[in-house]
């Protein structure tokens, strides 16, 4: 495991994003000169009505894809400059994502699933098993550890979802609608631990929700509407 | 719901799909075309070898309603005078000399009919293209002072002068001769030189055997070679009002050993005899369309699989289970139509290259024809369409069904339901098991009309046995061999392994197919592997002489090209020589069949060579036997077929009539399917009055060297016998050219269904891709590598390679059991001892297991192009 400091400053300046530049269809502008800035260890929470654009500006800050124009830095990194190899290197090592449909590897059972980063990362299996075995106890699913995602709750899903992002300390957590797919009880424990998380680890937190609720957990609300930034407030309580 | 609607939902889920997911279409249709292509290719040729053959001799008989024919013995003349009385009720005959012969020294074979030419226009259409008339051969004598009409007549009585010879047109334009040309005729041992004198255009007896066929004036063909006041066919014109009572008159009148026949039925016998020659191709063929139907299995099973969610909606929307079953029905339909059409014009390319193969194989093993163009009749273009639509659509079904079955919350619920159940576990251990001792049991079945049905019913029942279980092996090996891959290969040795099982309803289909592909190249190699290491054996050992004398160069020609009598005298003052065994043996007719009946030195065969025996042990004491007892020896094949034994007789029809033969010995004879009597020459020469001699065996004695030797027999046979002398060794290579150029069609057959299965798993590996873009996408987003996520996925297909190429070798040996002791056996009544290819068999499994690997590389670069951002959104 490659040691890094958990400090991560996201930068976006002057981002576009379209998607269908074919010949046939007319481009559709999803994000349009968006210029954000979170300071590490920042919780921040996007907010937005379904198709406001801020599931492209996460996949944006994640590496995932990249700006039509526009440039965004993740640290001291241009992500925007980067080629795949590069970006590949980042999202293995720097960045966790929770998604809505947690996104469980479906032929791994949950501790594979939970050990993947660290496998990737060329880890120790004695410490893989011992990492795994300690964020299995954080995460509270130590008795599912030989379930297959297929066995599993929606809420237990996403805890393991969570495990894998914690797992090898990124310095960046992603989290896109976390609690969009659970009932609200369940909602509310996904999100205690991420703010759990947030408190022990100072991880940088960047999660996208159209939730009241979600967004209070935040330390403050960037506000996203027609693919463009309309402002930063508070998070209320 | 309306047609529309049923429009609409074959559109949504099959047609657009079909039309956007353009690499897994073609491939599935190209899986299709390639076995039917195979399928059309062979009958088509089949056909053509076969039609060549029949249309030959219906050229030949022209409008003879019935022939008198004598396979043991010529007829003699004197039957015409006895059919005379006849004539006035309305039968008509023709006289006929009918043999093969080759045009010296090229060997060329020709077909040479010597007819009645004035009387002969009732039977036959001869059309002249040119005549030479004397004035062209001598010009400067008669050409200008004699009346026309007279010249006319001296022209055609050219025609009957005891050197000319009439050719067909297409026959000399291809050997570029011309009216006046010399031709060195050998028939029957005799060497004429005939003039060419007629030159008949195509059509009637000119079409016959493509044009290769030489006719002259009975009269001359009789003296020339040696078949002076002898007839071999009598063609009759039998008025079918009378028919049946004008036939029994002919018979009374006829020799024994002689009959009256359909002309047909000459075609029938030989279509019987290539029979099991024809199904055994079929078979093969049938590999390659069984492997094609895997495909279309997989296919429809995918799209089923990967449309699930719109399945499930359109259900939630009321779409019936019939039409959800039509849908995926028409996949395959349409998938059947256009890879039928496809393989039909693939089929009628490949025709000509198999013609050559078949040809050869025919002209070596049972029949001279030479093969016609390829015609690509309607019946065959139905025949391809038929089997390939029909397969597509009967592999269609059980996954169509299961789509229409599942209720709809299933199929919208995320997550993918792959796994199989410990009950359908069981139950397909259990089917397997059933389909074994199936397999075992038909085995025992006794063959139907000589063709081994209940073997081909067990080759099914045992792939079955084998591919039911493929989910359960799948699975097993990929757990198996999990933590080795890790060790090995880290992470993506981790992914791998699990990814197999996780989607094991489509990689077990497709393990199954190229299992069964490699099977039966295994079973296949297997057999003839061992029937070539027994034949190797069996000509080591009865190859016993020195030397062969000939009058033809290759073995193929060895029936038409004969010796006189005349050379064993010559022989016999050849001071180097030890001994001699004149051979001798001619096709004739037993019962519904035609089989060989050979003749030999038996007190040579006795002191000098070696005959595998079968029963009894001993060939000395069983020729001892024959010798004194006027029996006869039949090779293992003729007792299979015809249910003989030692002690048993055997009637066949001689100059003398109908006559029993004791059977003292059943020897092996790989030579001849169709069954094989062996008698000593004396008998064989007092039983049909044949005195020619196909090859002469000779044995040298102690420290003549033998390629001394056989310079010396050329020296002093060739000029007067055209006597070709072949070394023992020569003859081995010989036999084994034969007999490699046979299989060659066997292991292209194979080749193919191979190629068929690799694609297969190219079409698997390449819909699970698409399928899987969400969690490869996912995958990469965590972290994983380009490079690594191709390394994965070239690991899962190297997996699945290795499943298949392990279930194949194990399916192989069991098949090629099945092969050797039940299909071979009775297919064509002999017995052949196990042997392993070992290299030829490592060969295919290394191409097979490096072909499903390097597979792997197209659904990789697939992967590569997947989009993240779209593909990890949600679902």
């Amino acid at each position: 495991m490659p040691s890094q400091s958990l400090l991560m400053r996201i930068r976006l300046e002057d981002v576009s994003h379209d998607y269908g530049r074919s010949e046939e269809s007319a481009p559709v502008h999803v994000l349009t000169s968006v210029s954000i800035e979170i300071a590490s260890g920042d919780f921040a929470v996007l907010m937005g009505a379904s198709g406001s654009g801020k599931s492209t500006l996460l996949n944006l800050i994640g590496a995932v894809d990249r700006p039509s124009a526009g440039r965004v830095w993740l640290g001291e990194s241009e992500t925007s400059a980067l080629d795949e190899a590069s970006l590949t290197r980042i999202r293995r090592t720097s960045i966790g994502f929770i998604f809505q449909f947690f996104n469980l590897v479906p032929t791994l059972d949950v501790q594979e699933n939970l050990a993947f980063p660290l496998a990737l990362a060329g880890v120790s299996r004695a410490e893989i098993a011992a990492r795994a075995a300690d964020v299995l106890e954080r995460i509270g699913l130590a008795h599912r550890a030989t379930h297959y995602p297929n066995e599993l709750s929606g809420g237990e899903m996403q805890r393991v979802a969570i495990g894998r992002a914690i797992i090898h300390r990124p310095p960046l957590i992603l989290a896109d609608e976390p609690t969009g797919n659970l009932d609200s009880k369940t909602g509310e424990q996904i999100l205690d631990l991420i703010r759990d998380i947030h408190r022990s680890q100072r991880p940088t937190i960047v999660m996208a929700t159209h939730s009241d609720r979600a967004a209070s957990y935040g330390d403050y609300v960037i506000e996203v509407a027609d693919g463009r930034v309309r402002g930063r407030s508070a998070a209320r309580p | 719901m309306s047609e529309a609607g049923t429009r609409l939902v074959i559109s949504a889920l099959i047609l657009r799909p079909i039309v956007r997911e353009t690499i897994r279409t073609l491939l599935t249709i190209l899986g299709i075309a390639v076995g039917v292509a195979v399928v059309v290719a062979i009958e088509l040729s089949n056909q053509s070898a076969l039609r060549a053959f029949g249309e030959s001799v219906d050229a030949i008989a022209g409008r003879a309603n019935y022939q008198i024919v004598s396979e043991a013995v010529p007829i003699p003349e004197d039957v015409l005078i006895r059919l005379q009385p006849l004539w006035r009720r309305g039968v008509r005959f023709a006289p006929i000399i009918d043999i093969e012969g080759v045009i010296e020294p090229d060997q060329t074979p020709i077909r040479l009919l010597g007819v009645d030419l004035l009387s002969d226009l009732h039977f036959r259409d001869y059309r002249y293209a040119t005549v030479m008339t004397s004035a062209t051969e001598r010009p400067q004598s008669r050409a200008d002072d004699e009346p026309a009409n007279a010249r006319m007549i001296s022209t055609w009585l050219d025609l009957f002068r005891d050197d000319s010879i009439v050719v067909a047109a297409s026959f000399a334009h291809e050997h570029r001769l011309a009216l006046g040309s010399v031709l060195r005729i050998d028939v029957l041992g005799h060497e004429r030189r005939m003039t060419i004198r007629g030159i008949l255009e195509p059509r009637g007896p000119a079409t016959a055997f493509n044009g290769s066929i030489a006719v002259a004036d009975i009269a001359a063909a009789q003296t020339s070679f040696g078949l002076t006041g002898k007839l071999t066919r009598i063609d009759l014109l039998v008025p079918d009002a009378s028919a049946d009572e004008l036939l029994r008159e002919v018979r009374r009148v006829i020799p024994a050993g002689a009959r009256v026949e359909r002309p047909s039925q000459r075609n029938e016998r030989v279509a019987k005899m290539l029979r099991a020659f024809r199904i055994n191709l079929f078979a093969l063929a049938g590999v390659a369309l069984l492997v094609g139907m895997f495909l279309v299995y997989n296919t429809v099973l995918i799209s089923i699989l990967r449309r699930r969610r719109d399945v499930g909606i359109f259900k939630t929307l009321g779409v019936s289970p019939r039409q959800i079953f039509l849908a995926f029905l028409s996949e395959g339909l349409v998938f059947g139509l256009i890879g039928s059409a496809a393989g039909i014009a693939l089929g009628d390319a490949l025709a000509s290259a198999i013609l050559r193969l078949i040809g050869r194989t025919i002209n070596s093993l049972y029949v001279t024809s030479s093969p016609e163009a390829i015609v690509l009749k309607p019946a065959i273009i139905a025949l391809g369409a038929t089997v390939g639509t029909l397969l597509s659509l009967v592999s269609a079904i059980q996954p169509s069904l299961e789509a229409a079955r599942v209720r709809p919350i299933v199929l919208i619920q995320p997550g993918l339901h792959q796994r199989v159940g410990r009950k359908n576990n069981r139950a397909l251990a259990l089917a397997s098991i059933a389909c074994f001792a199936a397999g075992t049991l038909v085995s025992f079945i006794p063959p139907y009309r000589g063709i081994a049905v209940a073997g081909y019913v067990g080759v099914l029942f045992i792939v079955a046995g084998f591919s039911l279980p493929a989910p359960m092996i799948v699975t097993a090996v990929s757990h198996g061999l999990a933590p080795l891959l890790r060790r090995i290969f880290g992470v993506v040795g981790q992914l791998a392994p699990a990814s197999l099982p996780a989607s094991l309803r489509r990689t077990a289909v497709a393990s199954a197919a190229l299992s069964l592909a490699t099977g039966m190249m295994v079973a296949v190699a297997l057999m003839v592997g061992s029937f070539r290491e027994t034949v190797r054996i069996w000509v080591d050992q009865t190859v016993g002489s020195d030397l062969w004398l000939r009058p033809s160069r290759g073995l193929t020609n060895a029936q038409i090209a004969l010796f006189p009598e005349s050379i064993s005298a010559d022989l016999a003052k050849v001071g180097f020589i030890a001994a001699f065994d004149r051979v001798r043996g001619k096709d004739i007719a037993y019962g519904e069949s035609i089989i060989a009946v050979g003749s030999g030195d038996f007190p040579v065969t006795g002191g000098f060579g070696v005959l595998p025996m079968v029963k009894p042990r001993s060939a000395a004491a069983a020729l001892a036997r024959a010798l004194a007892i006027d029996g006869v020896f039949i090779s293992e094949s003729f007792a299979i077929k015809f249910d003989k034994d030692v002690g048993d007789s055997v009637v066949l029809p001689t100059a003398h009539g109908m006559r029993g033969f004791p059977i003292t010995g059943i020897y092996r004879d790989y030579s001849n399917d169709r069954g094989v009597v062996v008698m000593d020459r004396s008998l064989y020469i007092r039983s049909f009055e044949d005195h020619a001699i196909n090859t002469v065996a000779i044995f040298l004695k102690p420290g003549v060297d033998p390629e001394w030797a056989r310079v010396e027999l050329e020296h002093r046979f060739g000029p007067s016998y055209h006597a070709f002398a072949i070394t023992n060794r020569s003859i081995r290579r010989e036999v084994m050219t034969i007999f490699d150029q046979t299989f060659l069609i066997t292991y292209a057959l194979l080749g193919v269904a191979i190629a068929v299965a690799v694609l297969g798993i190219v079409n698997t590996l390449a819909a699970l891709i698409l399928e899987r873009a969400r969690e490869l996408a996912l995958l990469r987003v965590l972290g994983l590598s380009a490079a690594e996520l191709r390394r994965m996925l070239v690991l899962e297909s190297s997996l699945l390679g290795l499943v298949s190429t392990a279930v194949g070798l194990v399916m192989g040996y069991v098949l090629s059991f099945e092969l050797i002791y039940v299909i071979n056996k009775q297919s064509f009544g002999w017995t052949i001892d196990f042997h392993t290819p070992a290299a030829l068999i490592a060969i295919s499994l290394a191409v097979t297991f490096l072909s499903a690997s390097v597979a792997g590389f197209i659904p990789a670069r697939l992967a590569a192009r997947i989009d993240l951002a779209s593909a990890i959104k949600a679902e």
